[in-house]
């Protein structure tokens, strides 16, 4: 019989060749690995849901995404985030949100007691940070949503202790957090340097004020010299009397310099002029100082914060160490800090904070990598590089937009600013189904496809799908 | 198999033989030869990127494959032939590359690559080894094209499978040999071809990818006149 095969094969070979065909099939779509389930620890980025709950949830909200399936107004609007489509890909259940629940204002529809769901392992949760329980968002902010934020080491804490304190050894775990730790260092910075600034340009502002008002009045007496320092006292005197107004100090000072022979000093109109004139010295004077107090301060300063970063590295990079690996798990990876500073967030601020962005984030991510580089259960996707090529090369990733946000952020469009109430309903004007952002640093869903692909390229890599 | 080529070979001969008279000592003027053997194609890929969205420089690689073939040959003048060259159908493994190189196989696929050469066989049919060099087309014919979850995963994550589909081209070929006549009815030969075959690959996922396979093949035959 072989024979007859081998003969008919080169004729069915001869025939096709003339006629065409033939068919295509996906083939064997069974991955290397069996996982048992899917676990992630993290922020918003791989959060699915913690805070659907109460108004964000009426809202039509409830990730930091484009929410809601939406492939009706364009097929690349899911809904879905990177952990959601892993999971479809490993055939594991429907990933969902391990704790949901909100801790803000009961009478905006944020207080919604904290839920623990069975058979979820998505911990994440937006605003969360690595150690730091007061992640963005939380009620100890001052934030009416009072987000969880529960920190990465509790999620991990949480799911061993939910687990019989490890893990199974065939789930996949993903951790994925940092960015927080940055945005609230930042914002801490950016508010005391803010202070540092005003009250500098306070303080000079008033000298300024004193000096050109003095010497204005000075100029019209019998003799300026003697004039300007009587002048000066009585300012002074004035200005440390409890009760003194601004109209008071600049009465205290005419009236001196008419003592000391300005006739002028008597005219209502004249005096105001001089005051204008000082106000406007008092003014330059002070922005001037406070802007340089400000930038000195945050000089100063931001150092500190890029050695913060490293160290919360090496927070992460040791929880997963000791609380995950050593614990049983076999499957773990870790995406680094995507670049912030290519998000529409990152490009609005100043190039000082530009760079301190870039240092704080290479210094977490070259930190992260060196720390758990030689170890074998870990895979470290540098989500940094595929997130930065997208920003200056959008085009071979299918990306059209990646400056501006596709959901309009705008209240009452969307009261709560962020991607955390966007939907199908409320998105800017036009097609915004391959911009990258959904709000000032959320990717859209098709983003999010793009990081599930590049995750799944590394496990690929790795032999593990 | 082996013992299968045989005896398609012999019956071959046996037929050709009722039909034709075996005169000359080599491929003459008017004579037909059929030859069996083993063929490989090397594709010597220059694969273009993936189409967006993709990530930047995912390209293929794709493996060789050795399989039977089949060459009849007709010898127009005592130096002109032509030849008609089939075979079994080459199964070729294809790996990710470029940005995506280490992804392991991906897919696979089945060509065909039947050819028709025009060529001219140096010396006079009575010698011993004769050089022979052609040029002619080859219908590139790709077929049961199959992905794998692996390439699902890269390409469209959680998504439905992913399979492709490669465009089946006409593409010129030359080929450069030498036949070594064993006695005046069996000789051997040795044939290395080039193939210009320039295609594309459609994906399901709306992706595309030219790709240059422009394929080398060698030919290791025995063959018998008729």
């Amino acid at each position: 019989m072989r024979h007859t095969k081998f003969a008919l094969a080169l004729l069915t070979a001869a025939v096709l060749s003339a006629c065409g065909g033939g068919s295509s099939e996906p083939g064997n779509q069974a991955l290397k690995t069996k996982f048992t389930a899917q676990v992630a620890f993290g922020d918003s980025l791989s959060d699915v849901g913690t805070y659907q709950v109460g108004t964000v949830a009426a809202l039509k909200g409830g990730k930091f995404n484009i929410n809601g399936d939406n492939t009706a107004i364009n097929p690349t609007l899911t809904g879905k985030n990177y952990t959601e489509l892993l999971a479809a890909q490993l055939g594991l259940p429907a990933a969902c949100a391990a704790y949901t629940g909100l801790d803000g204002s009961a009478a905006q529809g944020f207080s919604v007691p904290v839920v623990q769901h069975a058979g979820c392992y998505i911990y994440a949760q937006g605003g969360a940070r690595v150690t730091n329980p007061v992640g963005i968002g939380n009620k100890l902010t001052g934030s009416a949503l009072g987000a969880l934020t529960v920190p990465v080491v509790t999620q991990v804490a949480n799911h061993l202790s939910l687990s019989g304190g490890k893990f199974s050894g065939t789930e996949l775990v993903i951790v994925m957090a940092g960015a927080n730790d940055v945005f609230v260092n930042l914002s801490q910075l950016s508010t005391a340097a803010t202070a540092a600034g005003t009250a500098a340009g306070n303080a000079a502002g008033a000298t300024a004020f004193a000096q050109s008002l003095v010497s204005q009045l000075a100029a019209g007496a019998t003799n300026p010299q003697t004039a300007a320092a009587s002048i000066a006292t009585a300012l002074q005197t004035e200005s440390a009397r409890p009760g003194h107004t601004d109209a008071s100090v600049v009465n205290a000072a005419a009236t001196a310099a008419f003592l000391a022979g300005n006739n002028s000093a008597a005219s209502p109109t004249v005096v105001a002029g001089y005051a204008a004139t000082a106000q406007a010295a008092a003014t330059a004077a002070g922005n001037a100082a406070g802007a340089k107090a400000g930038a000195d301060y945050f000089a100063a300063n931001a150092p500190k914060l890029v050695t913060t970063l490293a160290g919360v590295a090496t927070e992460l990079a040791t929880l997963v160490k000791t609380q995950i690996v050593a614990k049983g798990a076999n499957y773990v990876v870790i995406n680094n800090m995507p670049d912030i500073g290519t998000t529409p967030f990152g490009r609005g601020q100043s190039a000082d904070v530009q760079n301190l962005v870039n240092a704080m984030v290479k210094a977490f991510n070259d930190t992260l990598a060196a720390a758990v580089a030689d170890e074998s259960k870990i895979v470290y996707v540098d989500t940094f590089a595929a997130s930065h090529d997208q920003a200056t090369n959008p085009a071979p990733y299918g990306l059209t937009n990646v400056t501006t946000p596709a959901c309009d952020l705008k209240a009452p469009t969307n009261p709560l600013a962020s991607s955390l109430a966007c939907n199908g309903g409320n998105l800017i004007a036009g097609d915004v189904s391959h911009y990258s952002f959904a709000d000032e640093v959320h990717p859209t869903p098709f983003v999010q496809l793009l990081l599930a692909r590049y995750v799944s390229k590394y496990l690929v890599q790795k032999g593990w799908l | 198999m082996k013992q299968g080529f045989k005896h398609v070979a012999a019956l071959l001969a046996a037929s050709a033989a009722l039909a034709l008279a075996g005169n000359a000592s080599a491929q003459s003027a008017g004579q037909f030869t059929a030859k069996v053997g083993v063929g490989k194609i090397t594709p010597k890929v220059e694969s273009g990127d993936v189409t967006a969205p993709a990530l930047p420089g995912s390209k293929v690689a794709i493996a060789s494959d050795t399989q039977p073939v089949l060459i009849f040959a007709y010898g127009v003048t005592d130096n002109f032939s032509t030849e008609l060259a089939l075979g079994l159908p080459y199964k070729h493994k294809l790996y990710g590359d470029g940005a995506i190189a280490g992804t392991g196989q991906l897919g696979t696929v089945q060509s065909l690559p039947p050819s028709l050469f025009a060529q001219y066989r140096f010396f006079s049919p009575d010698t011993m080894v004769r050089p022979f060099v052609g040029a002619g087309a080859t219908y590139a014919y790709f077929r049961k094209e199959t992905g794998s979850g692996q390439l699902t995963s890269i390409l469209n994550t959680g998504g439905p499978g992913t399979s492709f589909h490669i465009k089946n081209k006409v593409a010129p070929t030359i080929q450069a040999g030498v036949a070594v006549n064993i006695n005046p009815k069996w000789f051997v030969d040795f044939t290395v071809t080039k193939t210009y075959l320039k295609t594309d690959t459609y994906y399901s996922t709306g992706q595309t990818q030219h790709v240059v396979l422009d394929p080398v093949g060698l030919v290791l035959a025995v063959g018998y006149k008729f």
